[in-house]
């Protein structure tokens, strides 16, 4: 029996071993050299084959191969792979901050500032995001696309109001006299002023937008209170749909806007593209909208509005770094800019030129109010990049959810929010 | 060949007086455990397809997980030695205590619950009654239904503004219906609810193939001595049902301190956050380990509750021979 089982020990070590020879060169005897990138929603996204097309015409000895590990879980996934030096990616697409965080921390990223030096790469032309993701002066990731939130509107719903459209300088208090203005109707025929998605980014992050607090300092949040006070008014006066109602129905933010039942909404440049999309597939019954900068509070410049990166890493494992980093600076950099702008989406590398591809996109809102909307004065990350961003992130979503479904008053929830931020960084 | 020559240089004698052949004898019983080993060979092969697997991918992570408990690790730089912080930390953590306390709730409200109206369900049919396999499919539709589906059509009816249940609750006359999964007070008594009716199919099942391993001499025998109906169900059916009670029961109640995926798509939708009122073992066990990448703490809390489901297991036992 002990014979049997120190058998049977040995296979299985010999299986892990068999198992664990991942990140091999995969240079082929033609010279051909193969990337493997691993990506979210590969199907549904049209700009990952407008990349990879790009740069193999540009590059016939490379080809690149994606790896789609599926939205929802697709950091975690990424971890679990790059975990133990065993995948196969050379790059990786990298969806959020705190999943960022989690690998550097894990010592899963390899360190892209040597190679950035090496080739002069000059960073000031992410407007400060590189800086905003270096940890100990050192960064890990380079974005390639930057998208910030603004203000979609239904033209027609106000045309028919006969109230004027948003402007690009608009302060807290014109947005929301605005809403109140334009809403109307009931049961099916409602209109309501304005729309928040449940996610805390559509109203708790308002606050931070006068760039004197960061969401993950903790303490204090009560300079949180005047936005969460206008979004619960608003709710109790029938001016937004009730944030229970779209939580527990799983409402997604653009069925509202498609069906014509909000006439603006608060939401990222993603959705910009979306529209486009569906508008021309004949989805969206809302054909004439338009957008316009963020709402800010008094004495803030226009346009200062959140935003969100996605951006590429190269895993410490693989073994084709110098091939990976080529790749990583042909999409991030003005290249890729340009073939990511032409299919509507926001790089990260942006300038007059890039904007001026985005608003001559076939379905973008002529008006020039629009096109103006794109210029950015100020970018505040939803999350900014901490060590214990994963952690703080649940926290803010569990008291956003708590005060925006009445489960808590928002004195008292934003208080105990701040408790319980504390705690997590006591720790 | 050396042992043989030794046996024949040593003969013996039976008790007759005739000599044995030990070398035969030998021989024999090489034969014998040759073929014993062989035949535990052919044995362990069948087993081996199954046992590797469960040596992979469940015994081997359980004995890991008991190590990592008392180690800081992040899946991929260096463990480092933690004894027995990461318990004290969970001890103390508010968000892991209040999974403990809601999950003590969840399962203190739906195991009786669901013994309850799964015993009554197969017993009413397992009775002659008109449409009888359309009302079995009907309860036990809830069991197969997938999660996601069933989950949302609850959330739509449980709607607080606009869902139908409320609508006839205030048709009724109720003023201030609950706004059940969004309020703090109502969510678990919700997602009790929900629970119930979504396992009490299943035990039903189990309950009826109970209800008709019951010897029908039994009913005859009470019948001449004149009982009632209820008489017949508290001194013959209910103890009849005695096994498959004390199945369901164990089943049940690890079934339900493993609850993950009902709480979470019930009351996480739309944040993917559960709040103080709603959070369980097993969602505070996942952030641990694949949002914040603890997994020395995601270990100890598995501890937690792999002790609490051996204890409540181990006492359900002893009160079964008692």
């Amino acid at each position: 029996m002990k014979k049997a089982l120190s058998a049977l020990l040995i296979v299985l070590l010999a299986m892990t071993s068999v198992f664990a020879n991942g990140g091999a060169e995969s240079t082929s005897s033609d010279g051909t050299t193969t990337l493997t990138w691993a990506v979210w929603d590969y199907a549904t996204t049209p700009y990952y084959d407008a990349l990879i097309n790009a740069y193999e015409a540009k590059n016939p000895n490379v080809q690149v191969e994606v790896i789609d590990l599926g939205s929802a879980d697709y950091q975690t996934a990424l971890q679990i792979q790059l975990s133990g030096g065993g995948s196969e990616f050379d790059v990786v697409a990298v969806k959020d901050i705190p999943g960022y965080n989690n690998l550097v921390k894990a010592g899963l990223l390899a360190d892209l500032t040597p190679l950035a030096e090496a080739d002069g790469l000059d960073t000031s032309v992410y407007g400060g995001i590189v800086e905003q993701v270096s940890v100990d002066g050192k960064f890990y990731e380079l974005p390639f696309r930057s998208d910030f939130w603004v203000v979609f509107y239904n033209k027609d719903l106000f045309d028919a109001a006969g109230v004027p459209y948003p402007d690009n300088d608009m302060t807290f208090e014109e947005y929301d006299a605005l809403a109140r203005q334009m809403t109307s109707g009931s049961g099916s025929s409602k209109v309501y002023g304005a729309h928040y998605h449940t996610w805390r980014s559509a109203i708790q992050l308002f606050g931070i937008l006068d760039g004197k607090h960061k969401i993950t300092d903790g303490g204090d949040y009560s300079y949180l209170k005047p936005y969460y006070e206008m979004a619960l008014a608003q709710q109790a006066d029938g001016i937004v749909q009730d944030y229970a109602t779209l939580k527990t129905s799983n409402i997604h933010y653009s069925g509202v806007f498609y069906n014509e039942s909000v006439a603006m909404e608060n939401m990222g440049s993603w959705f910009i593209a979306t529209l486009i999309a569906q508008t021309a597939a004949g989805a969206n019954d809302a054909e004439n909208w338009g957008i316009v900068k963020y709402p800010h509070a008094e004495g803030i410049e226009p346009g200062t509005t959140l935003g969100t990166i996605t951006a590429l890493a190269i895993p410490a494992s693989t073994k084709q770094q110098a091939a990976a980093w080529d790749f990583v600076k042909f999409v991030c950099g003005e290249e890729g800019a340009e073939v990511l702008a032409g299919t509507g989406n926001f790089p990260a590398l942006t300038n007059d030129a890039i904007n001026d591809i985005i608003a001559s996109t076939p379905g973008f809102p002529q008006d020039e109010q629009s096109k103006e909307a794109l210029n950015v004065a100020q970018l505040y990350l939803e999350m900014p990049l901490h060590d214990k961003s994963a952690e703080i992130e649940v926290v803010l979503n569990e008291f956003h959810d708590q005060i925006m479904t009445g489960n808590i008053g928002v004195d008292e929830g934003l208080a105990e929010m701040g408790a319980r931020v504390d705690e997590v960084l006591a720790n | 060949m050396l042992k043989k020559k030794e046996n024949n240089n040593a003969p013996a004698f039976t008790s007759s007086g005739l000599p044995i052949d030990r070398s035969l004898k030998v021989e024999k019983t090489q034969a014998a455990k040759r073929a014993e080993i062989n035949r535990n060979l052919v044995a362990y092969s069948f087993i081996a397809p199954n046992f590797i697997g469960f040596a992979v991918f469940t015994l081997v992570p359980i004995v890991f997980a008991f190590a990592l408990a008392f180690l800081n690790w992040n899946g991929n730089t260096e463990m480092t030695w933690a004894g027995l912080e990461n318990f004290k930390y969970i001890f103390t953590n508010e968000m892991f205590l209040a999974s403990l306390k809601n999950t003590f709730i969840y399962t203190i409200g739906t195991v009786p619950l669901t013994l309850v109206v799964s015993l009554f369900l197969s017993i009413i049919l397992n009775q002659k009654i008109k449409g009888r396999n359309f009302f079995r499919t009907v309860s036990f539709f809830p069991y197969v239904g997938s999660l996601v589906a069933i989950t949302a059509v609850w959330n739509m009816l449980f709607n607080p503004s606009m869902g139908p249940i409320n609508e006839i609750l205030m048709r009724l006359g109720v003023e201030n219906p609950p706004r059940w999964i969004a309020d703090n007070d109502w969510a678990m008594f919700t997602i009790i609810l929900f629970s119930v009716w979504k396992y009490m199919g299943y035990y039903m099942v189990i309950y009826l193939a109970g209800l008709q391993g019951i010897n029908s001499e039994l009913y005859e025998a009470a019948s001449i001595d004149g009982v009632n109906t209820w008489q017949k169900f508290w001194y013959v059916t209910l103890p009849q049902l005695k096994n498959t009670t004390f199945f369901i029961l164990i089943m049940l109640t690890i079934q339900c301190f493993k609850v993950y995926d009902i709480v979470y798509m019930l009351a996480g939708a739309g944040s993917g956050a559960l709040s103080e009122a709603t959070t369980v073992l097993v969602y505070e066990i996942y952030n641990s380990a694949f949002r914040y990448w603890r997994l020395g703490v995601a270990s100890a809390e598995a501890l937690v509750l792999f002790a609490i489901v051996l204890v409540v297991t181990i006492v359900q036992f002893r009160l079964e021979k008692d």
